[in-house]
């Protein structure tokens, strides 16, 4: 919707290797929350070697195998530039796993292989044999943001802010210590050690990035299914790029949202680990 | 056969007549048998003159495996064969107990055993099997097994242990050329069979097989590139140039498809088969079990004995049944993962008139239901378990009305049995393994799968 009346048009990056395990949900429900309410949505879908269309409003990738990372990394890197363009630009992006992690600075693999990345987060991952597997709790300025945590790698996010605090999990990088909960008892589990690997104090657990308009998260589910708060924000920035209000909820999507409201809250109140 | 083997099946043997008079944990004899003598499997079960065959996959091994040993008694062999489900080491290890002399002495000509991917590479390790039979690689479990290239690679791990012979799925992106993966080292002293379905099959299928996607360039056999991934540079991974699925010739095809009953096509021969329950799915699960038969018994195979061996053969616990509650049918529909709910839906000729649906925590991540296509439905009566909520969620985006979501499943139940008898003589009920097992118990049949009572 660079011109007037045009529809949003959200970007959806490498959907056929970075699709792992429901991602593309969240670009089927950032549609339907629009279309609900009389706003058009256009889904561009880019594969490798695809162009970058002339406009885009919002930007979505998803997570993915380590092998159909490394798959996609040339491709990723082909977009790079125009994607940096759109970030400073203020065009909200939501990036997930393996896909936020390919659109930050580097990916360091299991054999030490470098990977560099599109630079569009100021962040970096080492993938790390330690894998936490569970039920994911995060307090967030949007509040409880629930989902599951499936990885075995660290992301520095350096001095950027984080979408919030864990409640429940493990987080960008493993804690230490007594109150680790889920984080030690998966890396036990897993057969793991945690050594050379950054560890922080338990309540200095801290879940993804979000600064400006750009979010990157470890949170699946997919998180905008649990998280519709995190949806509306979306596409409030996105249209608000273009002086736009986004329409109040229509009665289909409050009763959605009352049911992702008790499902919050049945995974807050007992959440569960490997 | 030691002291230590013969203590571990008195004691083994002890614990499961306790066990099974308070009605539960069929694993647990085993388990103690294997404490007792580590190697009790192999002490046992190594020993059958015509040895072990393995079955492993993501999805119909039961039934596989259910299928390979009727076929297997119909050629006049004495079977051994570990009841579904149990395929974790202590169940193969619990089903042996009741089937041993105290000398650890197994009266079987040939062992069928299911196993579980997990613990395939540890089994069969074990077990050293004869043939290895490998289903399919299908999106499973990701909570525990992570990405499917661990599947894959516990999967190569299995087969690399078939002293013999091993049969393999055409139709699998990642199964159609496993063999030239293990190397001319194998292959060179091992028979190597593919089983598979016709492409007109396949392409009729709203989902194919629901195969897990293989990065990397495809070729046919003819070295064209059919499927290309995202761009090159593959690092090495992802192994560029792999076969396509399809690309091999198939022993035994699956070539016509009915309702519960298909055809196969063997030695230029059809065959037709009756299938456990609807889908394309169980017509694979049968070619592959009459693939892996023919491998197992050579020339002494006839195809005439396998129509009449799959005639015979009880629904697997669970998989597509039938109970009868109060003089109504209850289908049930196993979602194990999301290509079984896939291809259990797909083969719905109707949208079911009345669905409930029970998932848990043994789904720990539902993530994947928005990959599935869930329009064989119009709507959910009855969703509970502990996952119901993010269900409800999914069925609202999916504009599928739902009735109640109520955690509690007993209730939940009770208040789908009160619905009134629907015009076609069928509820459906859609769940995982967890609530499976619990909500037959709730519905008044206490039999345990895993050799229970």
């Amino acid at each position: 919707m660079a011109e007037h009346g045009e529809p949003l048009r959200i970007l959806h990056l490498f959907p056929t290797t970075l699709g792992l395990n429901g991602e593309s949900g969240n670009v089927d429900i950032l549609r339907r929350r629009a279309e609900s309410r009389g706003v058009e949505v256009d889904v561009v879908r880019l594969e490798a070697g695809d162009q970058l269309p002339a406009s885009v409003d919002l930007v979505f990738i998803g997570s993915g195998p380590v092998s159909a990372q490394v798959q996609t990394q040339a491709a990723v890197l082909a977009v790079a530039a125009p994607l940096r363009e759109l970030a400073a630009s203020g065009v909200p992006f939501l990036a997930v796993g393996a896909g936020f992690q390919l659109l930050g600075e580097s990916i360091t693999l299991a054999d030490g292989t470098g990977l560099t990345g599109a630079a569009v987060f100021p962040v970096s991952t080492v993938i790390a044999g330690e894998r936490v597997v569970g039920d994911f709790v995060v307090e967030s300025r949007l509040g409880t943001l629930v989902g599951f945590e499936n990885r075995g790698s660290y992301i520095d996010i350096g001095q950027a802010a984080p979408i919030g605090h864990v409640v429940y999990g493990r987080g960008n990088v493993a804690a230490t210590g007594p109150g680790a909960g889920a984080s030690a008892a998966a890396i036990a589990a897993s057969g793991g050690t945690a050594e050379g690997t950054v560890l922080v104090a338990p309540d200095s657990r801290v879940e993804g990035f979000w600064v400006d308009n750009l979010i990157g998260t470890h949170l699946h589910g997919p998180v905008l299914a649990n998280n519709p708060a995190l949806a509306e924000w979306l596409l409030e920035t996105a249209l608000a790029r273009h002086g736009a209000a986004l329409p109040p909820a229509t009665p289909d999507l409050v009763e959605i949202d009352r049911r992702a409201s008790e499902a919050r809250a049945t995974i807050a109140a007992a959440p569960l680990s490997e | 056969m030691g002291f230590r083997t013969t203590t571990a099946v008195l004691v083994g043997r002890a614990v499961r007549v306790a066990s099974r008079a308070r009605g539960g944990g069929s694993a647990i004899p085993g388990n103690i048998a294997l404490k007792i003598d580590p190697e009790f499997l192999q002490h046992s079960i190594a020993r059958i003159p015509l040895g072990v065959v393995a079955v492993s996959g993501s999805n119909g091994k039961s039934t596989t495996t259910n299928m390979l040993a009727g076929i297997l008694r119909e050629h006049g062999l004495k079977v051994f064969t570990n009841p579904s489900g149990g395929n974790l080491p202590q169940g193969i290890a619990s089903s042996v107990l009741s089937s041993v002399s105290v000398t650890g002495v197994l009266d079987a000509d040939i062992a069928i055993l299911e196993v579980d991917e997990g613990y395939g590479p540890k089994i069969t390790k074990m077990l050293t099997p004869s043939t290895v039979l490998l289903l399919n690689i299908q999106i499973d479990q990701l909570n525990r097994y992570h990405e499917p290239d661990r599947v894959v690679r516990m999967l190569e791990e299995v087969a690399s242990t078939a002293t013999q012979s091993l049969v393999l799925n055409r139709d699998d992106n990642y199964l159609v050329d496993l063999d030239t993966r293990l190397g001319s080292g194998f292959t060179g002293s091992r028979a190597v069979s593919f089983f598979g379905a016709s492409p007109e099959l396949i392409g009729a299928s709203a989902h194919g097989l629901a195969s897990a996607e293989r990065f990397g360039d495809a070729t046919s056999g003819s070295g064209t590139p059919v499927a290309g991934g995202a761009a090159g540079s593959a690092e090495g991974t992802a192994g560029s140039g792999h076969l396509a699925a399809g690309a091999r010739e198939a022993d035994v095809t699956v070539t016509d498809l009915g309702d519960s009953q298909a055809v196969l096509g063997i030695d230029g021969h059809d065959i037709a088969v009756r299938l456990p329950a609807r889908g394309l799915h169980y017509a694979l699960d049968a070619a592959a079990a009459t693939a892996a038969a023919r491998a197992v018994l050579g020339d002494r195979f006839r195809a005439g004995l396998v129509t009449a061996a799959l005639n015979g053969l009880t629904t697997v616990y669970g998989r597509g049944e039938l109970l009868q509650v109060d003089g109504e049918d209850i289908e049930i529909i196993m979602m194990k993962n999301p290509a079984s709910l896939q291809l259990n839906l797909d083969s719905l000729s109707a949208p079911p008139e009345q669905v409930f649906m029970a998932v848990d925590e043994g789904t720990p991540d539902p993530s994947w239901v928005y990959d599935i296509d869930l329009s064989s439905l119009d709507h959910v009566d009855v969703i509970t378990g502990s996952k119901a909520w993010q269900f409800a969620v999914r069925f609202g985006y999916a504009n599928i009305p739902v009735g109640t979501v109520d955690l509690d499943v007993r209730a939940a139940v009770k208040q789908f049995l009160a619905l009134p008898r629907p015009a076609h003589g069928r509820k459906t009920m859609i769940l995982n393994y967890e609530q499976m097992m619990g909500i037959r118990k709730i519905l008044g049949f206490k039999e345990l799968e895993g050799g229970g009572a």
